[in-house]
């Protein structure tokens, strides 16, 4: 068993996917010093490292977001990191995609913008998925690991696209995208009762200038993604496709395990690949143990020497507390093992008692990660 | 300054909001809190957002329909909230009329709209909850429930949640929208009968994590501050001497049989020293940096974590909620 060292070899790019608080950072990052280690040009696409592990890498500036820095210390220079600025996300697609500066001006400044552009849907999982495509159409790197942004589901990240196009559906948006007061709108109310009510409701509920103000967002809006479907579709033509491969992260936990088992099944049915499962923070029963009790076998080594009877005790306690983690640990992982198709390469990461904040800490990591 | 007022004990407040990262046991105290709401004799309310029925799951019942109280205990219910049900639900209060609400559910731009509008599913949610808190029973006329917990998303998102208000009335000062939205904020501020309490644990990441949002719930969002619930922390009465004593004993002729064992003892030993003082080392470091009363839940080493599990940290819940309100009486 080679652990994931096979999958680094094969793809080009490794999306690392998971629930918030299981360690995918770390994983992603330690991946990507391995393919660098290995000889390939790598990029490791990170979100919300920890602040030494940002060091680390050099990306702990927020100001480097959007560019990568070689990180000098692994493989030669063919590793590179670059941290996805979380914050202000739909202001750089708005830039990205404006037309003309008078456009974008007028978007940024939109009220209705300002206040709300954080809540529109999918915009850092987007992101960084529009940043994946963009280092990929570069050609620089051989391999690209992706951090994948905290999200209440796994999944969100990858229906970010779709939702954000059906955000900007044309055919919708163009109820939009007309000055408020111009003549179609009156006669649209007429003709269409429904649309007549919701408006009459929307003016009730909002204010008139503050409707006129939407409606101005979305004129501006308009043109600004003109080929944006088409982007979307290359998007999940590079998901879809068979050098990408998915490696879910996940803790032995039942409720992380339950949103993975969820995760694992809908990848599949967006014909994407499952490549590998990384288990961290694992608690590992002792393997093969039969014979006497702890306490018995404590009770025989604390003749002649200090051991006493309480710290011998408190010893074969505290063993036994965690072999009790260890059996529910491998109990639940064997249980989500079996929901796997047999091609999905299974890893287990222990439970470090140390943060990974360095080169060193993620080197150690591969151990476990890639059998290495 | 209102959020420094601490004239109430935790759960005297009427809505308690838990939030906290992912991964740390959020929805844990949350249910913990409502148990012990509930064995305090309040009607007690534990909302979850988006939360796929997992507080009910602890609890030990299947969860109910969205938007609908289940209950699950004497004197607890618990209900899953979700925006576009809930939007649905505040337009059929104010529109009354059946027909016409059908036509606009089933229209295109009403699906459109709710799906894209941003901020509108977070700020139903609020709604809903703040429907909740202030709702009284219609035959009765008294108030549903004496306590709602809110267990909120994990820390980003929530606090894109409880912001939305604010956000909602700076776009949309007059008209309905900004009048509810001002109703909310209110709610959301006041801290006779709001507090929001954070659920960490005693590691980097979520500790700074936990300093950032408390500043934030402080200083943007103005809202009176609970506790900070430190869950799954390491307490030991190993320390270096057992580890030296062990090593003291590795010689002799048992050593090469029991080896493998010892080895394993060593190093579960080490583990669990090495997390104590991770865990006390940040514990301090919350002390420090946020003025607030810190509840220390242990971890516990079970084989799963269950209902069983989940009544053992409401029982030390209870126990700083108690003594909480003995040292306010004490005060006064």
């Amino acid at each position: 068993m080679a652990g994931l060292s096979e999958i680094i070899r094969n793809h080009d790019v490794i999306v690392c996917a998971g629930s918030g608080g299981v360690g995918k950072t770390t994983t992603a990052a330690s991946l990507a010093v391995y393919a660098a280690l290995s000889g390939k040009r790598t990029i490791v696409m990170t979100i919300d490292p920890a602040k030494r592990l940002a060091n680390a890498l050099g990306v702990q500036n927020l100001s480097s977001g959007g560019t990568a820095a070689t990180v000098e210390a692994v493989g030669g220079g063919r590793l590179s990191a670059m941290m996805l600025d979380q914050k202000g996300a739909w202001d750089q697609l708005v830039e990205r995609h404006a037309p003309s500066p008078e456009v974008r001006d007028k978007i940024l400044r939109n009220r209705f913008y300002m206040h709300l552009s954080e809540a529109f849907a999918g915009s850092h999982e987007y992101m960084a998925i529009e940043q994946l495509c963009e280092l990929h159409e570069s050609g620089e790197y051989d391999l690209i690991v992706v951090d994948t942004p905290p999200t209440r589901h796994a999944l969100d990240f990858l229906e970010a696209p779709q939702r954000l196009a059906d955000f900007l559906d044309r055919s919708v948006v163009k109820w939009f995208v007309r000055p408020y007061f111009s003549a179609s709108w009156t006669t649209m109310r007429f003709v269409n009762r429904t649309v007549g009510f919701l408006f009459r409701r929307l003016e009730d509920a909002t204010g008139i200038s503050a409707l006129t103000e939407v409606s101005e967002f979305f004129t501006s809006m308009s043109g600004l993604f003109e080929n944006f479907e088409d982007r979307v579709r290359r998007v999940y033509e590079l998901l879809r496709a068979p050098t990408t491969g998915f490696v879910l992260i996940a803790s032995p936990e039942e409720q992380v395990l339950k949103e993975a088992e969820y995760f694992c099944q809908q990848v599949g049915a967006l014909g994407m690949g499952l490549r590998g499962v990384v288990f961290n923070r694992v608690h590992r029963e002792m393997p093969g143990r039969r014979g006497d009790t702890t306490a018995n076998v404590l009770k025989r080594l604390s003749r002649g020497c200090t051991l006493d009877e309480n710290m011998a005790a408190a010893l074969a306690e505290n063993f036994e507390r965690y072999e009790a983690l260890g059996r529910g640990d491998g109990l639940r992982m064997e249980a989500f093992r079996e929901l796997l198709s047999t091609d999905v390469e299974v890893v287990e990461v222990p439970n470090f008692t140390s943060d990974v904040h360095n080169i060193d800490g993620l080197r150690a990591m591969h151990e476990f990660l890639c059998a290495a | 300054m209102a959020t420094r007022r601490t004239s109430k004990s935790l759960l005297d407040r009427r809505l308690h909001v838990v939030v906290g990262k992912g991964g740390v046991g959020k929805t844990t105290v949350a249910c913990a809190l409502a148990l012990v709401g509930s064995k305090l004799g309040k009607k007690t309310l534990l909302a979850e957002v988006d939360g796929a029925g997992r507080a009910a799951a602890l609890l030990g019942a299947s969860p109910g329909a969205l938007g609908e109280a289940k209950p699950v205990r004497p004197n607890l219910s618990v209900m899953s909230v979700e925006g576009t049900s809930a939007l649905q639900e505040y337009l059929e209060i104010i529109v009354p009329v059946k027909r016409v609400l059908k036509a606009v559910f089933e229209s295109r731009i009403y699906r459109y709209f709710v799906a894209a509008a941003p901020g509108l599913k977070e700020l139903m949610t609020i709604g809903k909850i703040w429907y909740e808190a202030e709702r009284l029973d219609e035959t009765t006329g008294e108030r549903s429930w004496d306590l709602v917990i809110l267990d909120a998303p994990a820390t980003g998102h929530s606090l894109q949640y409880l912001g939305m208000p604010r956000a909602a009335h700076d776009v949309f000062r007059a008209g309905l929208v900004g009048r509810e939205s001002q109703r909310l904020i209110d709610l959301l501020t006041d801290a006779d009968r709001t507090a929001v309490s954070l659920v960490t644990t005693a590691e980097e990441m979520p500790v700074n994590e936990t300093l950032e949002m408390y500043a934030k719930l402080r200083d943007e969002l103005q809202m009176p501050l609970g506790a900070v619930f430190v869950n799954r922390v390491h307490r030991t009465r190993l320390d270096a001497s057992h580890l030296a004593a062990l090593d003291s004993c590795s010689d002799g002729d048992a050593k090469s049989r029991d080896e493998p064992l010892l080895t394993e003892i060593r190093d579960r030993a080490r583990e669990e020293i090495g997390w104590a003082a991770i865990n006390a080392h940040y514990l301090e470091r919350l002390a420090n940096e946020a003025k607030l009363p810190i509840v220390e839940l242990p971890f516990l080493f079970a084989e799963e974590f269950g209902a069983a599990e989940c009544q053992q940290l409401a029982a030390l819940v209870e126990a700083a909620v108690v003594s909480s309100a003995r040292r306010q009486r004490g005060r006064a």
